[in-house]
């Protein structure tokens, strides 16, 4: 009788304990591969701010045609400029009413008064970024508030670990309870077969020959739970993928390569292993003692 | 695969199922092991296979001593061991066939050999039409026979046989233990066996070891053949 014969006689003869681990398992393993998908697209939005430097920096009102240029000139005059676009109270205004339009509440009370004119700063090289930062942080007098790339990358940056984390965290307790729970079920199979395995170690058979159908069926719960639990959450995504990504434009959040989902797979597959292996492993050390 | 008992004695609490018990069985003997119930008998078979551990004294089997005995020498020495147990021993959820093909797996039988060897098996001992039947649905005597399968299929250098006759009318009695001394002589397979059955016993002209409370009360290499009863065996 093969190993995989005498494991599946094993799943056979107690299905509902065996769905009962699969479930277990897909859930926990449709959280890390979602979680997963959800860590990748975030990764892309990072390094899409990463690599596309740029700076704001907001006038000060009431500033004279004179100074602006001037300040205008002193900025063209770093090396690595790409280019600097000015953004004048009223442009602002009207950039603010396309951004708004289905909401008039919103632009009815707003004039161009109190919108502050702007430069938007692009440059090739990144660095150049935090020298221009600190030198016209010290122009209080023209300068009202500087919106600078590197503080938006670390308060996105925050929000990426925070979520990260909580994935993080939620997958170590699912797994965890996913552990505890295809431990006991694989614990009531041995008790169930002790018989068998008593018969079978009086035939001869080593420890290793009657664990190994209970460690295989731990194999079989990971991988299956990662199929169910990969499925979902790939369907999932590629279902809602042209509006995610329609939301998140110009970057792919959700990417259209199979070979990513299968990626995602592999990983998945991997951890369940590990998962339904160990929680074998440990019921078989447990209970087959004889 | 020669057997020595070098002073065992096994004691369960209080209770001392054997005591000093010192013998010998060499390879090719066909042993009987008689008494009464609660003698020692099963107990002695238990020790031979290690399913139990002696209280003290010494089993050496195949010139390994159960004392300084690895895990892996004990497998090895089961998987030449074919037992028929006396309460059978059979998985409950496994057909005949199925019972006998995991004793095979188990001596690492080749898998593509597996389904003959049960033929054969199943054939000599008579259980055809019981194939693919669960233990539930055998009667004693078809159980006592599925046991037997089970331990020819591995073609053992011992068998141990308790109470074998035990749940079997007098003609498959008869078939059984011409089976079993059929084995001992053509393959020099060392049988060691209990029973109660004194027309058996003394129909094979064969070494008895009796014991009474634990203790041999008389080892009888029987030198002649006594006469018994043919009327119950087979033609």
């Amino acid at each position: 009788m093969s190993l995989l014969k005498h494991t599946w006689h094993h799943l056979r003869r107690s299905p509902f304990q065996s769905s009962i681990a699969i479930l277990i398992m897909s859930q926990m393993l449709f959280i890390v591969s979602g979680f997963s998908i959800i860590s990748s697209g975030l990764s892309k939005i990072l390094k899409y701010f990463e690599t596309k430097p740029e700076i704001t920096i907001f006038l000060k009102d009431g500033l004279d045609k004179a100074t602006v240029e001037n300040f205008q000139k002193e900025l063209a005059a770093y090396p690595s400029i790409k280019e600097i676009k000015y953004l004048s109270k009223e442009k602002a205004l009207s950039l603010y009413k396309e951004q708004n339009k289905d909401n008039p509440l919103l632009t009815e009370m707003v004039t161009a008064s109190i919108l502050p004119a702007s430069f938007e700063v692009s440059v090739s090289d990144p660095k150049i970024l935090e020298q221009i930062s600190q030198n016209i942080s010290t122009k209080t007098n023209i300068v009202d508030e500087i919106i600078y790339q590197k503080d938006m990358i670390n308060s996105l940056l925050r929000w990426t670990n925070l979520i990260r984390q909580a994935g993080f965290i939620l997958t170590v307790l699912i797994a965890l309870t996913a552990f505890l729970i295809t431990s006991i079920i694989i614990g009531m199979k041995v008790t169930n077969r002790k018989d068998e395995i008593k018969v079978s170690r009086l035939l001869g058979a080593s420890k290793f020959y009657v664990q190994r159908p209970f460690l295989l069926e731990g194999v079989i719960y990971g991988c299956l739970g990662s199929l169910i639990g990969t499925i979902f959450s790939s369907g999932l995504a590629i279902y809602f993928r042209s509006q995610i990504n329609t939301f998140f434009q110009p970057i792919v959040f959700l990417p259209y390569e199979p070979t990513f989902y299968l990626t995602i797979f592999a990983i998945t597959t991997a951890i369940g292993i590990v998962i339904g292996y160990g929680a074998s492993l440990v019921s078989v050390k447990r209970y087959i003692k004889f | 695969m020669d057997i020595t008992f070098d002073h065992v004695s096994k004691n369960f609490s209080l209770i001392s199922a054997l005591k000093d018990i010192s013998f010998e069985v060499k390879q090719g003997e066909f042993v009987f092991i008689v008494g009464s119930s609660g003698a020692g008998k099963s107990t002695l078979l238990k020790l031979i296979l290690h399913q139990i551990k002696p209280s003290s004294g010494n089993i050496i089997i195949d010139q390994v001593n159960y004392r300084q005995a690895k895990k892996w020498q004990i497998e090895k020495i089961r998987k030449n061991i074919g037992v028929i147990f006396q309460d059978f021993q059979l998985i409950a959820d496994k057909s005949v066939e199925e019972n006998i093909a995991l004793a095979l797996d188990i001596i690492n039988y080749p898998h593509a050999e597996i389904s003959a060897k049960i033929d054969e098996v199943i054939k000599k001992v008579n259980l055809n039409n019981r194939r693919f039947l669960f233990p539930s649905q055998l009667s004693g005597g078809e159980l006592q026979r599925t046991a037997l399968a089970r331990a020819l299929a591995i073609n053992p250098q011992v068998i141990l046989a308790d109470e074998p006759t035990g749940n079997l009318d007098p003609y498959n009695s008869w078939n059984l233990v011409k089976l079993l001394k059929d084995i001992n002589e053509q393959n020099h397979t060392t049988i060691v066996m209990t029973s109660h059955n004194n027309d058996i016993v003394s129909s094979l002209n064969k070494r008895i070891i009796s014991l009474e409370n634990g203790e041999i009360k008389t080892v009888n290499p029987i030198k002649t053949k006594v006469k018994h009863s043919k009327k119950n065996e087979p033609a």
